[in-house]
Order: structure tokens, then sequence, then C-alpha cells
């Protein structure tokens, strides 16, 4: 209905026009083709708003790239193995490190697993410093630097959540909190690896260390592991499994590509900047 | 003269054998012969084994009350038609045995120990029971004459381990005892008296996984370390060291007491002549780790980093535990607020 109607308003001031400009009245013949003219270019369009609507449904945006995804990859993975690996040592009094050590691998299997799991956890972070300076890395590194809109977007979600106030702070391509996770991230294997080093090669080390680093370096090392584990599987699992958005896993990681309806609702500001960028790319 | 020295011989011999009759069923044994100091018996040509038994040290023994034949059972005629039985004194120190004779599962294990293996195989100078306590006169190990009291066991251990024993006079625990320390330990405490294996056997209190406990025995006893002034922490910080721990789940090759203080020659890390002695270590743990320098000696050695006396290291542990403490508490909120946020939400939605 509505479009026979439109069909109609935009023969008419078709027409009109075109008999202003000829100046004189359009004959029956003539009136046809404008009216044929006009019904083809409605029909076009609506099938491009149509073919436009489906792809929007279920459009995805590319997040992180393979390399970026396989990066997390290898990492959770040694991560993981530093763990089932750490952890024993460090209670060793307990029931079940004494059972692991007496009946599934000895301790110095164990060692040998914890030295192939830092293994890994230094090989990813070279790529990674690697990829930092790649023009993706160097984006990404820009994006995920602290700002104090980070701070404010901080207080404006607890608002939030105590619904102070009803508006969602809008966040970029990174939120405070992957930021925040992403420094975590930094600065524990920082020192993981240094003090890590240090213990692994001790028959070096001593030559150089008094005593004392070294009591100081296996503390922090196993103060920092605890810390990390205790962070992942609170902040991290949290966030990338049992947040109801999207329990119970979110494969953005492991795919790289999110959906339209959480880009907007989680990175509205980059879904924004990418429209624009598209928007202008359209126009040249 | 003469006469009454002789009447005077016998009234003794006669007043001294009534005596014994009539109180001491052992009397015809004493009498008649073991009694004679001189009475012997000739084991080889020209080799001689005394066969005199003093008897006031008998009476003095644990076995007092026992009669001589209750332990040489074969002995049923006097003279003997022919030479009694070789005995033990495990023939009554078993266990189960009705006649109440003490036991430890310890004696029983003697058998097993090295000494018993050794008595075994033939080695004239392997320790049997008599050895160590003697075969008349034996007494209880806390009676302060017994050669195996405790201030008494370096020397009776001595008495075939000569090296050894001069050297553990010479350390701590030797010194200690010397000045009449009862607790310091006595070779029994670490090797102990009668189930003593060679180090590589498992059951030794000195296999290398054993030593630890072998000295926490003492060394982790308040009591005895707060009267000595010594610290106790040491065998807590080393069970919680990488050394201990590797120990402990069976990497042999990792260090355990004596590796670092000798065993024999344990000396203050004051002396020194002290393995431990700061200008020694780099030497001592040179033993393992080729590289170590002087700088091993820089900062306490057995510290517990919980405990405040760890110093620089205490604060490290604190730093982390505080740090562990508040991030965690502060993500499980989050957690708990953001999840809360979303119900409230997701109600409001709903409702709208
Ligand atoms: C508690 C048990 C016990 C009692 C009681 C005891 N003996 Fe003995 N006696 C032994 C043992 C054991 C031996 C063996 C020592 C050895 O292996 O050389 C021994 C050895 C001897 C020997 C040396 C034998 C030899 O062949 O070398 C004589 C002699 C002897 N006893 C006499 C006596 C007399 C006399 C009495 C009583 C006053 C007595 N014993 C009471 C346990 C005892
Ligand atoms: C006839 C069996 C018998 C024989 C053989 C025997 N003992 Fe005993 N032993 C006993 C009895 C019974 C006692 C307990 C005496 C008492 O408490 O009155 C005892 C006590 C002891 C004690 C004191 C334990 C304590 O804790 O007070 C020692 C040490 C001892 N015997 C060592 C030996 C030695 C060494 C031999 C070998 C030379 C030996 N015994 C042979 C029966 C025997
Ligand atoms: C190498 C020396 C040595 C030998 C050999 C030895 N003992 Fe002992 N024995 C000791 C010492 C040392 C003690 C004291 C232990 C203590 O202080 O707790 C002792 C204590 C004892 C005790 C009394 C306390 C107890 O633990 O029950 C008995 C009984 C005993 N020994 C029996 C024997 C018998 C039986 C034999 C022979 C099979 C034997 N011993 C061989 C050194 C020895
Ligand atoms: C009568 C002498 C004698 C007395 C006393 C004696 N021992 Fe021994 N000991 C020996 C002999 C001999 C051997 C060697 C055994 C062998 O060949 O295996 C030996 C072996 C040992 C060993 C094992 C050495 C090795 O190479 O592993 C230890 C440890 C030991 N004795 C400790 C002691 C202690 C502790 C005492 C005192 C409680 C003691 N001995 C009393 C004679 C004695
Ligand atoms: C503080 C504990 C301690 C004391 C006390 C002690 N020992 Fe030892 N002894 C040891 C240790 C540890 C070893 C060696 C174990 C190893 O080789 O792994 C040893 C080894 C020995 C050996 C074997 C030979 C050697 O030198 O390796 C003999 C024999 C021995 N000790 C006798 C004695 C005698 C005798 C006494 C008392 C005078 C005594 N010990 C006191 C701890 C001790
Ligand atoms: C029977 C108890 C006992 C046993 C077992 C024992 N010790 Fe001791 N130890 C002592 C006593 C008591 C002292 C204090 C001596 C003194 O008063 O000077 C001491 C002192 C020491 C000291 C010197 C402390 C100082 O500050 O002067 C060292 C080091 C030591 N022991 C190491 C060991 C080692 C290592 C072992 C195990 C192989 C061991 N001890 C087993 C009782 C024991
Ligand atoms: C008997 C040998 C032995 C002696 C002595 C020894 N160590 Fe070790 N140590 C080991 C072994 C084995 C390991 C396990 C690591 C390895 O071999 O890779 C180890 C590991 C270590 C480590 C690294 C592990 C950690 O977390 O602490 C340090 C640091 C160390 N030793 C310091 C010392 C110092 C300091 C001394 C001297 C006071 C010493 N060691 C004496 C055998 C020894
Ligand atoms: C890796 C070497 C090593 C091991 C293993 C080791 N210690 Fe020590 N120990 C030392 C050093 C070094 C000192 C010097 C004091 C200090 O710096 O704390 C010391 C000091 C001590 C002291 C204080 C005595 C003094 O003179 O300061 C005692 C007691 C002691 N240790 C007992 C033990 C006992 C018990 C064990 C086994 C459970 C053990 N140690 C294992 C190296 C070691």
């Amino acid at each position: 209905m509505a479009e026979s109607v439109n069909e109609e308003r935009l023969t008419q001031e078709l027409r009109h026009e075109l008999e202003q400009e000829l100046d004189r009245p359009l004959d029956e013949a003539e009136l046809q083709r404008v009216r044929e003219l006009v019904r083809a270019q409605l029909r076009k369009e609506l099938a491009a708003k149509r073919r436009r609507e489906a792809a929007t449904e279920e459009e995805y945006f590319v997040r992180f790239s393979r390399n970026f995804c396989l990066q997390h990859l290898v990492l959770a993975i040694s991560v993981i193995l530093l763990a089932i690996t750490g952890l024993p040592i460090k209670f060793h009094d307990s029931a079940w490190a004494e059972f692991l050590f007496r009946h599934i691998w000895s301790l110095e299997t164990n060692r040998l697993l914890h030295r192939v799991g830092a293994s890994l956890l230094m090989l990813v972070a070279v790529w990674h410093i690697g990829w930092l300076m790649t023009r993706e890395g160097r984006r990404d590194i820009r994006e995920l630097l602290p700002r104090v809109k980070d701070f404010w977007d901080f207080v404006a979600h607890v608002k939030f959540m105590l619904g102070i106030s009803a508006e969602r702070p809008k966040f970029g391509r990174y939120s405070y909190s992957e930021k925040f996770e992403y420094w975590a991230l930094v600065w524990g294997t920082a020192v993981m690896v240094l003090t890590g080093l240090m213990l692994w090669f001790h028959g070096i080390a001593l030559a150089y260390f008094p005593k004392y680093i070294f009591d100081i370096a296996l503390q922090a090392h196993s103060g920092e592991a605890l810390l990390a584990i205790l962070a992942l599987i609170t902040w991290h699992m949290y966030h990338a499994h049992f947040n109801p958005d999207v329990f119970p896993i979110n494969m953005t990681i492991f795919t790289g590509k999110i959906s339209k309806k959480r880009m907007i609702e989680e990175h509205p500001l980059e879904y924004e900047q990418i429209m624009r960028e598209r928007a202008e790319a359209e126009q040249q | 003269m003469r006469k009454i020295i002789a009447l005077w011989v016998a009234s003794v011999v006669l007043l001294s054998w009534l005596g014994y009759g009539q109180r001491d069923p052992n009397a015809r044994c004493l009498l008649e012969c073991h009694a004679n100091p001189n009475l012997k018996r000739e084991v080889a040509p020209g080799q001689f084994k005394s066969l005199y038994v003093d008897y006031d040290q008998f009476k003095a023994s644990v076995h007092k009350d026992k009669l001589c034949i209750e332990c040489h059972t074969d002995v049923t005629v006097i003279p003997h038609q022919r030479r009694p039985d070789q005995i033990h004194c495990l023939q009554c120190h078993y266990r189960g045995n009705v006649v109440g004779a003490p036991v430890s599962e310890r004696p029983e294990r003697y058998k097993e120990s090295v000494h018993g293996k050794a008595v075994e195989r033939g080695d004239p100078n392997a320790p049997d029971c008599k050895h160590c306590h003697t075969v008349h006169a034996v007494r209880a190990h806390t009676d302060p004459r017994s050669p195996v009291y405790r201030a008494n066991i370096p020397k009776t251990c001595g008495s075939c381990h000569i090296e050894i024993y001069t050297e553990y006079l010479e350390s701590v625990h030797g010194q200690a005892l010397q000045k009449g320390v009862l607790e310091a330990a006595v070779c029994s405490d670490c090797h102990q008296e009668h189930d003593l294996f060679p180090p590589d056997d498992p059951r030794s209190s000195l296999h290398p996984q054993s030593v630890a406990n072998t000295c926490a025995r003492c060394h982790a006893d308040v009591k005895i370390m707060e009267r000595r002034g010594v610290p106790i922490k040491q065998v807590e910080a080393f069970k919680k060291s990488f050394h201990g721990i590797a120990i402990e789940f069976g990497v042999l090759k990792s260090a355990n007491c004596i590796s670092c203080h000798e065993y024999h020659k344990i000396l203050s890390s004051r002396d020194p002549r002290s393995p431990i002695h700061p200008l020694n270590l780099a030497q001592t743990c040179g033993q393992c780790h080729p590289n170590a320098s002087s700088n091993v000696a820089r900062g306490r050695f057995h510290i517990i980093p919980s405990d405040p006396d760890a110093g620089i290291v205490f604060w490290v542990y604190e730093f982390y535990r505080w740090l562990i403490i508040v991030m965690t508490s502060f993500f499980i909120l989050y957690i708990a607020l953001d999840l809360y946020g979303r119900w409230r939400h997701a109600g409001r939605s709903s409702h709208g």
C-alpha cells in the first residue's frame, strides 16, 4: 500500500518537474515511461535495503587477528601448565601435592614441565613484543595505554551497577577492565620471568647475587604466581566465561570475531569509529 | 701363726659358703669356680678366655634376681659334663616373651643392623650385645654407671670407632656432652643403637630423606633448644626450602642437614673451622653449585618468610600477602556488583 502511494507521489513530483522544464503537459505515453522508471528504481532500492538488513543481523566484526588469537592460545597453555606444576611446589605440604609427586609424576618431571611452560611464556612475551612493532600492534598498544577516561569509566560503571546512574559508560576498543588485565599481565610476566630465570639458572646466579636476593626472588615468584592464578580464576574467568552475557564461553579470543550486538554493547566507541571510517571509505 | 691363718681362711670360706648357701642359689657356681678371677679356659693354644664372673657387679645389675641357670639353662650338674652352650641375650629379649624381658622393637632389629650382620658374618671386631652392655653387669640405660648411659655412649662406641670418637668430641654436641649437657646428640641419637643401618638403606635414620627428622627430634624441640639457647626454626625452614622439598620428594642429590653441617664435626657458624662459617660457605655450597661465591654468605640462611626475623624477605612476603588479599577481595566484590547490576537492569527492563 505504502509503496503504491509512494510511487504515485514520486511519479507526480517527477511529472511536475518535467512539465515545468518542458513548459507543456506530458502526454500519456511519456507519463507511462516516467511511472515505469520510478517503479524500477524503487524496486531496486527496496531489494538493496532488504539485503543490508539481512546482513546487519548476523554481522560480525573482526576484533582480533589470527596472530593475536594464537598468542593468546599459547599464553593460555603456558599459564595453565605453569600453574599445574607450580602450585604443588608452593603447597608442597598439602595432600594433593603429595599425591601428585608420589603417584602421577616425580618432582624432576614436574620441574621439567614447569620449565617447558616457562619457555612457552617467554616465547609468547618475545613474540608479543615483536608483534607490537607491526602496524596492528602499534595501533593496539596505543588503544591499550591507560587514560584518565578509564578511571572515570570505572566510576561511572560502578554507579551504573549500583543503579545510581542509568547510563552505562561507553567503552572504546579496550575497556578499563581489559586494560587493567593487560597491564597486570605485563607486570606479572616481567616479575615471573625475571625471578624464574634466576631460580632456574641459580647455578650461574649464585656467583653474582647474595643469598637474600634468592629468597626475595623466591617469595616474589610464589606470591606473584598466586596472585595471578587467583586473578585468573576470578576476574578473567568471570569476564571470559561466567559473565551472563557470554556464558558459557566467550569465543572471541579464539575466533577473533565479535557479534555486532556485543560490539555495540561493549565497545560502542570503537563501533562508532568503525562505522565512521566505513562511511568515509564508501564516500571516496 | 700359720694355723691361725689357715683356720681364718677356712672359716671365711666356710662362712661365705654358708652365707651363699643360705641366701643364694647361685652359690655353688660361684664358690666352686666362677668367683675365682683366675678361672679361665683355653680357647686356642696359648689363648685363654676368662670365666670369672664379678658377683658384686652381677648383684648390682638388672638381672640380679636371675639365677645363673635361668640364663645358662643347659647347666644342670656341677661340674659340667660338657661345655655349656653359647647363649644369647635375644633368647629372652624378644617380643612376646612371657618372662617379661623388656624389649623395644630395637633389640630384635639388631640382627638386621650393620653390626648384627657383621657378627653373623663372623667379624671378630663387630659388637654383639655384650660389647655395649657387658654380659653379667648389665645396667639400665638410665643408670649413670652403665656403658649405655647417655654420657658414656660415645666412649662405648668409640672403643671401636676411635677416629670418629675423637672427631665427635670436638663437635658442638661432643663439647656440650663433656660439659654435662645430656640433651646433646650422642652417637645413638643419630644412628640408633640397635637398628643401625648404613645411610643408603631407606630404613636408616640417616638416609638422606630421614636426616632432617633425626635432627628434628632435638632441633625442633622448643624445650631443649630454648634451654641451650639455640634457635629452633632451622628444621622448619629447611623443609620449606627448595633443598628440603627436593629431598622429600626423592631428589636425593639435593642438600640435607649434613651436606652443609658435616656430621661428626658439627660446629657452630661462629667457629672458623665450621663449614657454615661465612668464610667457608662458598666452598660448602660449592660441592654442588660450582659457581657459588662468597655472596652466598650474605643474608641469613635458615629463614621462614612469614617470620619477622627474615628481614626484607619477610616484607616481600607480607607485601604479596596483602596484595593478594586486597586484590582478590576486590575482584570478588566487583563480580558481585556486576551481577547485581545486571540483575537490577534485567528486572527493570522486564517490568518496563
Ligand atoms: C641374664 C642372663 C645371665 C645370667 C643371669 C648369667 N649369665 Fe653367664 N652368660 C650370659 C651370656 C649371654 C653369656 C654369653 C656371653 C658371650 O656371648 O660370650 C654368658 C657367659 C657366661 C660365661 C662364659 C661362658 C663362655 O663360654 O665364655 C660364664 C662362665 C658365665 N656366664 C657364668 C655365669 C654365672 C656363674 C652366673 C651366675 C652368677 C651367670 N653366668 C649368670 C648370660 C647370663
Ligand atoms: C633369662 C632371660 C634374660 C636373658 C638371657 C637376658 N635378659 Fe635382660 N632382662 C631380663 C628380664 C626379665 C629383665 C627385667 C629385669 C627387671 O626389670 O627386674 C631384663 C632387663 C634387662 C635390661 C634393663 C632394661 C630396662 O629398661 O631397665 C637390660 C639393658 C638387659 N636386660 C640387657 C640384657 C643383655 C645385654 C643380655 C645379654 C647379655 C640380657 N639382657 C639377657 C631377662 C633376660
Ligand atoms: C652398639 C652397641 C649396642 C649393642 C650391640 C646392643 N645395644 Fe642395647 N643398647 C645400646 C644403647 C646405647 C642403649 C641405650 C639406649 C637409650 O639410651 O635409649 C641400649 C639399650 C638397650 C635396652 C634397654 C632400653 C630399651 O630400649 O629397651 C635393652 C633391653 C637392650 N639395649 C638390649 C640389647 C640386646 C638384647 C642387644 C643384643 C641383641 C643389644 N641391646 C645390643 C647399645 C647397644
Ligand atoms: C665392638 C666394636 C664396636 C662397637 C662397640 C661399635 N661398633 Fe660400630 N662397627 C663396628 C664394626 C666392626 C663395623 C663394621 C661392620 C661392617 O663391616 O659392615 C661397624 C660399623 C658401624 C657403622 C656402619 C659404618 C659404615 O661404613 O656404614 C656405624 C654407623 C657404626 N658402626 C656405629 C656405631 C655406633 C653408633 C656404636 C655405638 C652405639 C658402635 N658403632 C659401636 C664395631 C663396633
Ligand atoms: C649428629 C649426628 C651424629 C652423631 C652424634 C654421630 N654420628 Fe656417626 N654419622 C652421622 C652421619 C650423618 C653419618 C654419615 C652418613 C652418610 O654417610 O650419609 C655418620 C657416619 C658414621 C660412620 C660411618 C663412617 C663414616 O665416617 O661415614 C660411623 C662408623 C659412625 N658414624 C660412628 C659414629 C660414632 C661412633 C659416633 C659417636 C662417637 C657417631 N657416629 C656420632 C651422624 C652422627
Ligand atoms: C639428641 C638431640 C640432638 C640431635 C639429634 C641433634 N642435635 Fe644438634 N644440638 C643439640 C644440642 C642440645 C645443642 C646445643 C649444644 C650446646 O649447648 O652448645 C646442639 C647444637 C647444634 C648446633 C650448633 C648450634 C649453635 O648455635 O651453636 C648445630 C649446628 C647442630 N646442633 C646441628 C645438628 C644437626 C645437623 C643434627 C642432625 C644431623 C643435630 N644437630 C642433631 C642436640 C641435638
Ligand atoms: C648436596 C648438594 C647441595 C649443597 C651442599 C647445596 N645445594 Fe643448593 N641445591 C642442590 C640441588 C640438587 C638443588 C636443586 C636444583 C638443581 O639442581 O637444579 C639446589 C638448589 C638450590 C637453589 C635454587 C632453588 C631454590 O629455590 O632455592 C639455591 C638458591 C641453592 N640451591 C642455594 C644453595 C646454597 C646457598 C648452598 C650453600 C649454603 C647450597 N645451595 C648448598 C644441591 C645442593
Ligand atoms: C644448604 C645448606 C644447609 C642445610 C641443608 C642446612 N643448613 Fe643449617 N645452616 C646453614 C648455614 C649456612 C647456617 C649458618 C647460620 C645462618 O646463616 O643462619 C646454618 C645454621 C644452622 C643452625 C644454627 C647454628 C649456628 O651456628 O648458627 C642450626 C641449629 C642448623 N643450621 C641446623 C640445621 C638442621 C637441623 C638442618 C636440617 C634440617 C640444616 N641446618 C640444614 C646451612 C644449611
